[in-house]
């Protein structure tokens, strides 16, 4: 299948290993990744907290540019994923702010209709890929492993509009995981905040938010935390020295993104998946996989 | 709160801004106390709670919020949002009053500003960052195969659209 | 004279059936399930008063089966009517119980030695039953009944124990239903309500989190004839629990996950049940999270009063918004806003229970169809006027009494049975008038 490739600025600019192993897996599915050309920032969170207009502008922009390319389109990041979500359902629902939005968009010669397909990295692999063929790729399943999944705020809440997964009880992430040859545990705080949003105005506070969690899958003794989102990862996997020094209690501990996992799966080198550019302690994973 | 229900004008004074406010439920609050305790940053920081914000909203007290930095401290976990029995979005109505802040030029977190100038000139947050490994070897896109990044075609008629939204509300 | 339709056999029916039936007018009280008693049946004590529930009610369900004025059918609903007030024809079909009622003793023999177990309805599925059962120690009548989806017998063609044990011969497997054809003066529904379950407000874990229970489940917990004999062990490890929290308003006062309403006894019933839970064990901690405290009948403001003072139960206003199990002790930890002093905090008990809201019988809508009235946009049946006809459907002779039209508790529903009766007696001296 083919769809719009929209990573988002955040993976395109320091969460490449992300994007390295999406670009590394995803066509071995069968997934053939067309980029966005001209494609910008979601809106959010520049806009979303300063200006409305702009904020639906920025997501309609992007979607203007998938419709024009006749694909769904492939978001990676769960913020954009929420941004465009939202920004479809108002638009839809606003005629009167459409009409504004669709007027600035005209200087660009872009038309927005609203009917793009928005993929979420769950439901490509859930909903369009499928579990046979997930495991049918799996030629190295990761037996003997128990990771922690890290959904997202953004990809489970609000219920009122369609979520890739459930608010309270999501189990998709869990059953990709599951579906590598590997176990999954429910643990307490799973659908909790990484608390990257709060970045802007209290960098201690995120620290405390996301230690809190890093320090529950350790206590629990999993073997890593998994998400496939690039401001969760980039909280749990890049801060841990500063989570350390703020919350005063060790929170060394792997945490991968799911792609990364499965090119490990299906035997992709290492090196392809970005998994040298993990800060967090993922060595000891990598070593009992014997992938290298 | 029903998006929408919430209006963008192109001025707002703080009547108006009460309206918006109460169109999103706001009024409806009895004060249960469920959303400050889903709340990651209730928790956490004294002085931010949800169910006082709205308090305030709903006695009229939106220009206090909008001049203080609490509107700031929420990590956008919409925990509040999704438990509210009553349907109000603690989330939405903190959006709006960042808005209204940033309207009247109110002090807000830098990055803000940041982000949004970095948006307007180049199209994204950030520019490609040269990364480290974990042996302190530097990475970036090109050695790791990766295609340039995505940006608009021509970034000056992109800045003058975001512009003129940002001039108009 | 005519007779009258009751139809349900809970508290509220069974009031007016007595009532009706004292004052000489014959009573054909209609109940779905094996025995009346309703919901008051599996309460351990009421409040105000922390009367022992059954022992208080059993005594009015004695009455009504030696009531020579009152006819009981259980296992039976009404499935048509025709006619107008003082000349309504019903019928009621009367399920099978495949046991005789002239000749079952109510001995119990068979239900122990039958093999096939099935939850309990009765214990809140707490407990199990067999597939030929007696409803409960004290059911009226105290006839056994099979249950035709799990008897071996019916399902298989194998077994028949029951039959082999009885000594009586009552076993009927070839009973057939039966319809019964009824020319009543007027109906007086009292079909009472259901549990809403909790299961949708995934936040607090219930079918999840094997420790907590909703306030039904409670009550078979800490009642002596329940599943643990009244020692609240829980489910998880059957550990004896000492640190317990209520939580209010599970399903009520919502626009999301239940209904906008409240339902009128709760605050009312987790006072009572933490009380219950300080008799049993008066070193218990029991925490009640609230909303608001709703206790504005007689001695309601006293009887919370005394469960803070003289018991120790902690109260705290804030809505939860939400519950963490411990994966390994199974203990939860509810995280709650003291609001009184806007502290975020957590409380780790050993059980939670939900004080659910009581939400429209299922059958309400069938019911109301074959009965021409009006439901309200809840699914309760709905009456002519909250002033002036707080008690009449919006079909003329036909009454509604107890919580089938919404929440209330036990006085309220007795006095709406008497008031049902009254309404119902004036249709008969009608009726005698016009000769």
């Amino acid at each position: 299948m083919k769809v719009a490739f929209y990573p988002g600025c955040t993976v395109q600019a320091d969460q490449i290993g992300y994007e390295a192993s999406v670009r590394n897996t995803m066509p071995k599915l069968g997934v053939e990744l067309i980029d966005v050309e001209g494609a910008s920032c979601c809106g959010y969170p520049p806009f979303s907290s300063v200006n409305e207009a702009a904020w639906y502008y920025s997501s309609a922009r992007n979607m203007a540019l998938a419709e024009r390319m006749g694909l769904p389109i492939l978001i990676l990041c769960n913020g954009c994923h929420l941004s465009f979500t939202e920004t479809k359902h108002f638009l839809a629902n606003n005629p009167i702010i459409k009409a504004k939005i669709d007027e600035k968009l005209s200087i660009e010669g872009l038309t927005y209709v609203g009917d793009v397909e928005l993929i979420h990295v769950f439901d490509l692999f859930h909903n369009k890929l499928g579990e046979e063929k997930i495991k049918q790729a799996v030629t190295k399943p990761l037996t003997g492993f128990k990771f922690g999944a890290h959904p997202g705020c953004h990809a489970i809440r609000p219920n009122k509009l369609i979520r890739p997964d459930d608010s309270e009880n999501p189990i998709k992430l869990d059953e990709l995981i599951q579906w590598l040859g590997a176990e999954t545990m429910d643990y307490p705080g799973k659908i909790d905040c990484c608390g990257s949003s709060l970045a802007p105005a209290s960098g201690k506070t995120v620290m405390e938010i996301a230690g809190d969690k890093l320090r529950m899958v350790k206590a629990l003794g999993l073997d890593g935390l998994v998400t496939t989102c690039p401001f969760c990862f980039k909280v749990y996997d890049n801060r841990q020295r500063a989570i350390q020094s703020t919350v005063g209690a060790s929170v060394e501990f792997p945490v991968f993104y799911y792609t990364q996992l499965l090119g490990l799966a299906m035997e992709v080198k290492p090196d392809f998946l970005g998994l040298d550019l993990n800060q967090s302690p993922v060595d000891s994973v990598l070593a009992r996989i014997g992938g290298s | 709160m029903h998006v929408e229900d919430s209006p963008v004008a192109s001025t707002f004074d703080e009547h108006r801004l009460h309206d918006t406010l109460m169109k999103m439920n706001a009024e409806v609050c009895d004060q249960c106390g469920k959303c400050p305790s889903a709340c990651p940053v209730a928790s956490r920081i004294d002085g931010f709670n949800p169910r006082q914000i709205i308090a305030k909203v709903c006695s009229g007290k939106e220009g206090e919020l909008i001049r203080s930095g609490v509107i700031w401290t929420c990590t956008s976990c919409l925990k509040c949002k999704e438990r509210c029995p009553e349907e109000i979005s603690p989330y939405d109505i903190i959006l709006a009053l960042r808005r209204q802040s940033i309207r009247e030029g109110q002090q807000h977190p830098a990055a803000y500003d940041d982000m949004v100038k970095a948006v307007i000139e180049t199209g994204v947050i950030t520019q490609p960052q040269p990364v480290r490994t974990r042996k302190r070897e530097r990475k970036d896109r090109a050695s790791l195969g990766l295609p340039p990044t995505q940006k608009p075609k021509d970034q000056t008629k992109y800045a003058e659209a975001l512009q003129g939204l940002l001039k108009e509300a | 004279m005519k007779p009258v339709l009751v139809v349900g056999g809970g508290i509220a029916g069974i009031q007016a059936s007595l009532d009706l039936a004292d004052r000489g007018i014959r009573v054909h009280l209609v109940e779905k399930s094996p025995s009346i008693g309703g919901v008051m049946a599996q309460l351990d004590k009421t409040f105000p008063t922390m009367d022992c529930s059954i022992c208080i009610l059993a005594p009015k369900m004695i009455e009504c089966f030696r009531h020579p004025n009152i006819t009981i059918h259980t296992q039976s609903e009404l499935v048509s009517l025709e006619g107008t007030v003082g000349d309504f024809s019903v019928k009621v079909l009367q399920h099978p119980r495949s046991v005789d009622a002239q000749k079952c003793t109510g001995c119990g023999l068979c239900s122990e030695r039958c093999p096939v177990k099935r939850p309990s309805v009765f214990q809140a599925c707490l407990g199990q039953r067999k597939a030929i059962y007696l409803a409960f120690p004290q059911a009226v009548p105290l006839i056994a009944t099979i249950d035709r989806d799990a008897c071996l017998w019916f399902t298989q063609g194998i077994c028949r124990t029951c039959e082999t044990v009885c000594s009586a011969n009552a076993v009927e497997y070839e009973q057939k239903e039966n319809t019964i054809e009824l020319n009543v003066s007027s109906i007086i529904l009292a079909t009472g309500f259901e549990q809403y379950n909790p299961k949708d407000i995934g936040e607090y874990g219930y079918g999840h989190y094997r420790n907590v229970l909703t306030a039904l489940e409670f009550e078979r917990l800490v009642c002596a004839s329940g599943p643990t004999g009244g020692v609240l062990t829980r489910p998880s490890d059957g550990k004896v629990a000492h640190n317990i929290a209520f939580i209010q308003c599970v399903g009520s006062r919502t626009q999301t996950t239940g209904y906008p309403y409240c339902s009128a006894s709760c605050c009312m019933y987790a006072t009572k049940e933490a009380v219950l839970i300080k008799e049993h064990e008066p070193s218990s901690h029991v925490t009640i999270h609230y909303m608001d405290l709703r206790i504005f009948g007689k001695g309601f403001q006293e009887f919370v009063d005394r469960a803070q003072s003289n018991w120790g139960v902690r109260y705290v206003r804030g809505r939860p918004g939400e519950i963490t199990e411990d994966p390994a002790s199974k203990d939860l930890t509810i995280h709650y806003e003291d609001t009184e002093v806007g502290k975020v905090e957590k409380n780790t008990v050993e059980l939670v229970i939900l004080c659910t809201a009581a939400v429209p019988n299922s059958d309400n809508n069938k019911l109301g169809g074959i009965l021409g009235v009006k439901l309200d946009e809840y699914g309760f049946f709905s009456t002519k006027d909250p002033i002036s006809s707080p008690v009449e459907t919006s079909r003329q002779g036909i009454y509604v009494c107890g919580s089938c039209h919404g929440p209330r508790d036990i006085p309220e529903s007795v006095a709406e049975a008497s008031a049902t009766a009254a309404k119902a007696a004036e249709d008969e001296a009608r009726l005698e008038v016009k000769g």
